[in-house]
């Protein structure tokens, strides 16, 4: 137990006087969470909104293949990214082995299906009716689908939520493709499994300490932002009070 | 004045099922036309065709201007009442739209128009049915289309919520520069809304007229039986087709009839009535025959159509009135007057 408890207090000593390791640590942590979500939500919202509103043919294969797609183990992507950005693969002449943006790519194809499968889903939640008058009314498809993906921003929300949890979380992906480097491509999850498999067990925790911290500060930012959203009167509502006035 | 709408011979499918079978319509400008028709009829499909909303399978659908349509649910988004009609008037005018303060003053007019100004700041969630509905119809009104459709308006309120809002709607759709066409289940409010009544059944428009022109002279047994025309007497070459207050129990009456069922009224008792001719109904004050009981009755109205066994009908006896867009809608072979 008392590994624990030194975990502990060699985290809150971390936190009051950070390394340069954990420094470079925690950039990359936040530079893969933070491009990994950007560009899985830029990517995945519009094909999710496509597959949540749309009526076509394939519909159902790839709203499968995007359901199928939260399972992917995420070992085997990173071993068929690396595969594809080795040197002697077909791109590695853009030399993305071991360098934060490889890990961005497989991270980003990790978060794919998981944007795309809640967007949908929240998408399709929607009152079929509200759709249908927004269309009685005139409304183009750019509107239909900004309107959609307003209407179900709280799926969008967690869609972005659950995203960025993968990023942060995720080992085996990011350890083949970035290599762990020190003071390079090593983030939390991987400097964890570094102590860890070194014997550094009060290290380990006290890295996983911080890795939870972080976790929930970012939710907490992101629910704050939501919140915010929600609690911020209206611009109608605004107008209404000034014109009683 | 000119036609705003014209459907010419429309068809229309739902899955497999063929729902619109020919269907002819014309909608002026400044009218109001009320479309009424049992369940499965092909209102709403013809609703969702005059929109766009649908394909049609055969036929034509010209618009002579742009057509909003408030569709059966009140669907409102989450935001307040206002926001929704607002949210409107940015979708109906796309990029066109115009400045934010001239949107607000439109919306709030609409709400005002049918007595939503106080649900205004409301989230939409908040909302009763009866409130829902009101800031749907504000929505479209709001857009100020050219053609205006609504699709059941009135559909799952209670009485007295329902009466409110027809009345107000009745004054709120009405416009010289606008065609509206309201599709309703009741007749009460068709003869509240309507410059014009169009009955609908299996795909067709079967009869087109005033109200009165309609709810008293229907052309045809079907569109009799669902304007109100329940009872039916053969009388061998022409069948007559009678309301409830085209019966009268009288000792002295002529026919002869057994109770069938008593449904306590409001205002007296409905009597189900089987004759030698055929079955009847009345309302009778209390207290009225039991069930079982033989009474006498005579008719006082009705409509009479040839019957299906009878030879052909001769030209009175089938005379047509061309419907205001030249469709044929029929009127009965001859109105009963006279007590039998």
């Amino acid at each position: 137990m008392t590994f624990i408890w030194q975990g502990v207090r060699e985290a809150f000593s971390m936190l009051l006087h950070p390394t340069p390791d954990l420094l470079s640590i925690l950039r990359v942590t936040l530079e893969l969470v933070l491009w990994a979500t950007v560009l899985a939500m830029l990517i995945g919202l519009p094909i999710g909104l496509v597959l949540g509103l749309g009526r076509f043919r394939t519909r159902r294969v790839w709203l499968g293949l995007a359901n199928g797609g939260l399972g992917l183990p995420p070992v085997v992507v990173g071993l068929f990214v690396a595969l594809l950005l080795f040197q002697s693969g077909p791109f590695g002449g853009l030399h993305l082995i071991y360098t934060v943006r490889g890990m961005v790519i497989a991270q980003t194809i990790l978060a794919l299906p998981i944007v795309i499968a809640l967007t949908a889903t929240s998408v399709q939640a929607i009152d079929p009716a509200l759709l249908q008058q927004a269309g009685a009314l005139g409304a183009s498809r750019w509107r239909l689908g900004g309107f959609a993906l307003r209407e179900a921003r709280i799926g969008v929300f967690v869609a972005a939520m659950a995203a960025m949890g993968a990023s942060l979380s995720e080992v085996g992906a990011v350890v083949l493709v970035g290599g762990n480097l020190e003071g390079e491509t090593r983030t939390m999850a991987g400097a964890i499994l570094t102590s860890l498999s070194g014997g550094y067990y009060a290290e380990g925790i006290a890295l996983g300490i911080l890795l939870l911290g972080l976790t929930f500060l970012l939710a907490a930012a992101l629910t704050v932002v939501q919140h915010g959203s929600r609690s911020t009167p209206t611009s109608s509502v605004r107008y209404l009070s000034t014109a009683r006035r | 004045m000119s036609a705003l709408l014209t459907c010419r011979s429309v068809r229309a499918r739902q899955g497999d099922t063929e729902v619109l079978r020919g269907v002819d319509l014309e909608l002026r400008r400044g009218e109001v036309a009320v479309l009424i028709g049992p369940n499965g009829a092909g209102k709403s499909t013809l609703l969702a065709v005059a929109a766009g909303l649908l394909p049609t399978s055969a036929g034509a659908v010209e618009r002579g201007g742009r057509v909003a349509a408030a569709m059966q649910k009140p669907a409102l988004a989450r935001r307040t009442a206002l926001a929704n009609v607002e949210l409107a008037i940015s979708w109906w005018e796309g990029r066109r739209r115009g400045g934010r303060d001239d949107r607000r003053e439109r919306a709030m007019s609409a709400l005002a128009a049918v007595n939503a100004s106080q649900l205004a700041g409301r989230p939409a969630g908040s909302l009763s049915g009866g409130e829902a509905r009101r800031v749907h119809l504000a929505r479209v009104l709001a857009v100020e289309p050219d053609i205006l459709l609504l699709d059941e308006p009135f559909a799952g309120l209670d009485p007295s919520t329902r009466a409110d809002l027809l009345y107000d709607t009745a004054s709120a759709i009405r416009s010289e520069r606008r065609a509206t066409l309201v599709v309703v289940h009741d007749r009460a409010e068709a003869w509240a809304l309507a410059d014009r009544v169009l009955v609908m059944t299996r795909g067709r428009i079967d009869a087109q007229g005033s109200p009165r022109q309609v709810f008293e002279h229907p052309p045809t047994e079907e569109v009799a039986e669902f304007v109100g025309f329940t009872g039916t007497l053969d009388e061998g070459d022409s069948v007559l087709r009678l309301r409830p207050s085209d019966v009268e129990l009288d000792p002295a009456g002529p026919i002869s009839a057994e109770v069938l069922r008593r449904v306590p009224l409001e205002d007296g008792v409905r009597l189900d009535l089987s004759t030698p001719k055929g079955r009847l109904v009345t309302v009778a004050p209390e207290p009225a025959p039991e069930v079982g009981t033989v009474t006498r009755l005579r008719v006082t109205g009705g409509v009479r159509f040839p019957s299906e066994r009878a030879p052909a009908p001769d030209d009175s006896a089938s005379a047509l009135l061309s419907g205001a867009d030249g469709s044929r809608t029929g009127t009965p072979a001859s109105r009963q007057e006279a007590g039998r």
